[in-house]
């Protein structure tokens, strides 16, 4: 099998390169971060993140052959030759595969990823119906890989304005939630022009969740719910 | 860390990346928007011509006589098709209407199809 690799180390190189490895997968390889587990015995130079290796700790996104996905989720059977592994689209480069995600962290926390609630606590824990918790569905499985605001072009050309789409759906998280109270503070700080309207509906950011997620619909939410708000 | 990323690279080379048919219309969205915006002052100058006299107006038909003139032309349909269609499909995903996964792929496939048979249609009307 052939890999194709983006190669960056800034303590040596001027600039990034592609490197050609050749590997022979074995019986138990299953994934692509099978196969760069073991380029990296071959390689200990070459550099990734990967920790929980099932699609639970969203470390290993990476653009694999043009789009993005997690390594630990990608099926070796149907992979294009070579495969082409590149950092994820529009983010610092740290080393190789490793992106600097300061700026993605920046905006999830600022749209204060909690719930907000100062109303005197119950005994027990705030109890929601059904219905309720059905709504959080769609919304609280986000990893925070940024598959999906890395491969936005909106988030491309306006990284430090527009939250982009990861943010927004973890915005939604809490807007949809029965026990929060800050509705109305949220949608306020998202009533913005790069904030949330910088999203042109493109897209990308639903097709290539590999959570199966639509951050697109949970802008589309967003934005109704500041319509609502404001007639 | 600031520093670190200001001088560090960027993976940015579109050519390399796999855009879903969703962000290919959107792009067209855009290019056929400025393309509409840079000829409107033209195409409206030639609307008042033609609608000045006969004799005029036949002018400006000869004018597409010449084939790369006429491709042109053909250019700006595929441009204003694109754009209406494109445009109409934003403004209805806007309120929610085809804006799952599945519907928004189908629509761009639509829109993107559709102004390709109206642009085709036009280059068989002034180029053939």
């Amino acid at each position: 099998m052939r890999v194709s690799i983006y190669r960056f180390n800034p303590e040596t190189d001027a600039k990034p390169r592609m490197q050609d490895y050749d590997v022979a997968p074995e019986a138990g390889d299953k994934k692509l971060l099978d196969v760069l587990m073991r380029l990296k015995t071959m390689d200990d130079s070459l550099s990734f993140r990967r920790s929980c290796r099932e699609g639970v700790c969203g470390s290993d996104a990476m653009n694999i052959n043009g789009r993005n996905g997690l390594a630990c989720l990608t099926s070796l059977p149907g992979l294009k030759e070579p495969v082409v592994l590149r950092p994820l689209p529009g983010f610092p480069v740290i080393r190789d595969l490793i992106v600097d995600m300061t700026q993605f962290f920046a905006h999830y926390h600022s749209i204060k990823p909690y719930l907000i609630n100062n109303e005197v606590p119950p005994e027990r824990e705030r109890l929601q119906s059904p219905a309720e918790r059905e709504k959080l569905n769609g919304l609280y499985e986000c990893i925070l890989c940024a598959c999906c605001s890395a491969f936005c072009p909106s988030f491309w050309w306006n990284p430090d304005k527009f939250i982009g789409p990861a943010g927004l759906l973890q915005a939604y998280r809490f807007i949809a939630d029965s026990r929060d109270t800050a509705t109305a503070a949220r949608l306020a700080y998202l009533d913005d022009v790069y904030r949330l309207y910088r999203c042109r509906t493109i897209m990308n950011c639903t097709e290539v969740c590999p959570k199966g997620l639509s951050p697109s619909h949970a802008i589309e939410r967003i934005r109704l719910a500041l319509v609502r708000e404001s007639s | 860390m600031r520093a670190r990323s200001a001088s560090a690279p960027k993976f940015m080379n579109l050519s390399q990346i796999r855009f879903p048919v969703g962000a290919i219309a959107s792009i067209g969205h855009r290019v056929s928007g400025v393309l509409l915006l840079v000829s409107l002052p033209l195409l409206a100058l030639a609307l008042d011509r033609s609608l000045r006299s006969e004799s005029e107006f036949e002018a400006l038909r000869d004018l597409v006589s010449e084939p790369w003139r006429a491709l042109l032309l053909v250019i700006l349909v595929w441009a204003a098709a694109h754009h209406v269609l494109a445009g109409v499909r934003h403004l209805l995903m806007d309120i929610g209407v085809g804006s799952r996964l599945s519907q928004a792929r189908t629509s761009a496939w639509a829109a993107i199809l559709a102004a390709g048979i109206i642009a085709l249609a036009a280059a068989v009307r002034w180029l053939s």
